[in-house]
């Protein structure tokens, strides 16, 4: 029943909306927290990339069903939708994310620095060490190789729509839009090559959060999670401000 | 053509353009009055190579397996030649100890020469290469130290370190960062008899590094994964900037082509070795403009409204108004020198020369006395830094910090910085 999946998928959304709520006042809290525990910060990282797993192979699931709602969700607004990459977001975006938490007070510290009130050299400006943005730029460049793999992957299978066998059965269709089972038939076997590549995109985007959690350390760690939480707590909010502003109902 | 730059950069002396007129019979004028050639110099015989840090550096920073080849035979064939002479096997010994030799110690590499006591040190260098905010990595750094072993050459014992910033594609710089230093090593190889020519030597080498981008242009496939894949017409708009320092134990030589920099910091002042060449600097307009070509304002200023430079390798399409022929400085080296700076424009189009060159010799100075090891709190980053011996590990703070500060201030290009430290090896004990 397509209505049943919409309600589930559209379930499993909010769920993980309201469960990231409740992670990032989580986090927020462990920051606030002197002297700071790195076991304890390491554990919190933890469980976010644990619950986003959780979140990731639910939807896996659900897509089985119904991949193309995840491509444009009706759940989400439509300022969300128009900067989805692969019914997500860009893993290179993490590392966009990591650049700006990382640079925020670089101008305070570097004036600070050019007195010469810090001693021990290169770490005490901005967040990174030598080896982290190393180690950054190198999962950069990887990130970036596998996002745009999947990209050209997609973009076949977009353009696999206008080439056979679809083309060949709509030549041979009488009337506009009705079903057979071999157009039933091909439309499912693209439907599986989409949900293939949004499983995949989704283990690119969890590795990538894991491979984030090798390089930082627990407390950039959990600054980190928390930033990209609220960050999407916030697109979502302000994309339903947006929706309400163009006449678009609340979904 | 444009006059060349071809002078003794003083301090405070910046490397601006001068005024279109008469200019060619100035700079000759200032040519013949201070250049100086250096082959009567004798040089010393004994060459530090030690380098397993920068080896670490290298292949830790630039991720780029042919850099790694090149400077491991740079050590292989300096070790090779090094043999057959006495004084090499200090050179030898140098390369196999990783700890670097005492150079007061080593009689041999020091020698009277006009009253001044002239050494080859070891050279400590930092790189730092990021792709940063953009999606394809369009720069590549070449280091070579003592990239040349060649008995009676002017280059013995000199460093080789280049940034290049490619545009279209990666192809050119890579090409510049795998094939500029062999150029340049056959060129000041080529003729030992002659003096120490840097203008013209420099000068023909990125002429042949031009050809060369032309030659495989459609030929050979440099690299698997360039985004033109090497087809015509497309990457006849593929092009590099290229800034080089070849590094002499008394001289500075800056051959600059394109919008990359070079700056020497010297006592605190920030000294620019090198004039970025835009379409809209003026001498470069009338060069451009005598040409045939015209800059035209899109996005800023660009030769024929496309390239935002006036001078770069390759970019067939827009010769003869951008020409790869560089400009060249030859700045004599003294003892308030503290460190040279080579970066792309993702670094200089958010960093001052001034602040660079704060923040540079900040990270020079905090490492002197070495400092102990950071942060004990966080025992999730030790990773590969201590690797890096304290000295080297001091231009390394200072590059990483130049490009994390470039990036703070939202660059959105590649970063690539070289900081070379210049101070005298008594002034750091």
């Amino acid at each position: 029943m397509a209505n049943g999946d919409q309600h589930r998928s559209k379930c499993c959304f909010l769920e993980w909306m309201k469960l990231q709520e409740r992670d990032l006042s989580e986090l927020l809290q462990a920051l606030t927290l002197t002297p700071q525990n790195d076991a304890e910060l390491t554990k919190l990282a933890q469980k976010g990339v644990e619950h986003f797993e959780s979140y990731i192979s639910q939807r896996s699931t659900l897509s089985k069903n119904d991949v193309a709602a995840f491509f444009s969700p009706a759940w989400c607004t439509a300022w969300e939708n128009s900067l989805l990459w692969i019914a997500g977001c860009r893993p290179s975006a993490y590392i966009r994310l990591i650049y700006a938490l990382s640079g925020a007070d670089v101008e305070l510290r570097l004036a600070d620095f050019l007195r010469g009130g810090a001693a021990s050299g290169g770490d005490n400006l901005g967040g990174l060490s030598t080896g982290q943005v190393r180690a950054v730029d190198e999962l950069q460049r990887r990130t970036i190789r596998e996002e745009d793999r999947l990209t050209t992957r997609v973009a076949g299978l977009q353009e696999d729509v206008a080439d056979e066998p679809i083309t060949a059965i709509v030549k041979g269709v009488e009337q506009i839009g009705e079903l057979s089972g071999e157009i039933e038939r091909a439309l499912d076997e693209h439907e599986k090559a989409m949900a293939v590549a949004l499983e995949d995109a989704d283990k690119l985007r969890l590795n990538t959060v894991k491979e984030i959690f090798g390089i930082l350390t627990p407390v950039q760690g959990v600054d980190f999670l928390a930033m990209s939480k609220k960050l999407h707590l916030c697109v979502h909010e302000w994309g339903k401000k947006r929706d309400q502003r163009h006449g678009r109902e609340n979904c | 053509m444009a006059g060349i730059c071809c002078g003794v950069v003083r301090e405070g002396e910046t490397s601006a353009s001068m005024e279109p007129s008469s200019r060619t019979l100035k700079r000759r004028k200032v040519e013949l009055l201070t250049y100086k050639f250096i082959a009567d110099v004798a040089v010393p015989p004994a060459v530090e190579c030690s380098r397993k840090r920068q080896k670490l550096e290298l292949y830790a920073s630039t991720a780029a397996s042919s850099t790694r080849e090149c400077c491991k035979n740079g050590v292989q064939s300096s070790e090779a030649k090094s043999k057959d002479e006495s004084e090499g096997s200090h050179a030898c010994e140098a390369l196999r100890s990783s700890r670097p030799v005492n150079l007061r110690e080593n009689s041999a590499s020091t020698e009277l020469v006009e009253n001044k006591i002239l050494r080859l040190e070891n050279p400590r260098f930092g790189v730092t290469s990021v792709c940063g905010r953009r999606r394809d990595m369009e720069d590549a750094v070449s280091v070579h130290p003592c990239f040349s072993q060649e008995e009676g050459s002017v280059s013995k014992g000199c460093h080789f370190f280049g940034v290049f910033d490619g545009h279209g594609c990666s192809h050119v710089a890579m090409k510049c960062r795998d094939r500029l230093h062999e150029i340049v090593k056959e060129e000041l190889e080529s003729d030992r008899l002659a003096p120490a020519q840097w203008k013209e030597k420099m000068e023909r080498s990125f002429t042949r590094m031009d050809e060369e981008v032309q030659e495989s242009n459609g030929s050979d496939r440099i690299i698997s994964n360039c985004r033109c894949e090497l087809q015509t017409p497309r990457c006849d708009a593929v092009g590099s900037t290229a800034v080089v320092a070849v590094l002499t134990p008394e001289k500075i030589v800056v051959s600059n082509c394109g919008d990359s920099r070079a700056v020497l910091c010297r006592n605190g002042v920030a000294i620019p070795l090198s004039s970025d060449h835009k379409p809209d600097r003026p001498d470069e307009l009338v060069r451009i403009e005598a040409a045939g070509g015209r800059v035209i304002y899109w996005d800023g200023a660009r030769v024929l409204g496309m390239l935002a430079m006036s001078r770069a390798i390759g970019d067939n399409y827009l010769k003869p108004y951008v020409i790869p022929e560089p400009e060249v400085t030859v700045t004599d080296r003294t003892d308030d020198d503290e460190c040279l700076i080579l970066a792309s424009d993702g670094l200089w189009d958010v960093v001052s020369n001034d602040t660079a060159c704060g923040v540079a010799r900040m990270c020079l100075r905090a490492q002197n006395p070495p400092s102990p090891p950071r942060s004990p709190g966080s025992s999730g980053e030790v990773r590969n830094d201590a690797a890096f011996e304290s000295s080297d590990k001091a231009c390394s703070d200072a590059s990483i910090l130049l490009t994390k500060l470039a990036l703070a201030r939202h660059s959105t290009d590649n970063v690539s910085v070289v900081v070379v430290d210049l101070r005298r090896e008594r002034q750091q004990q």
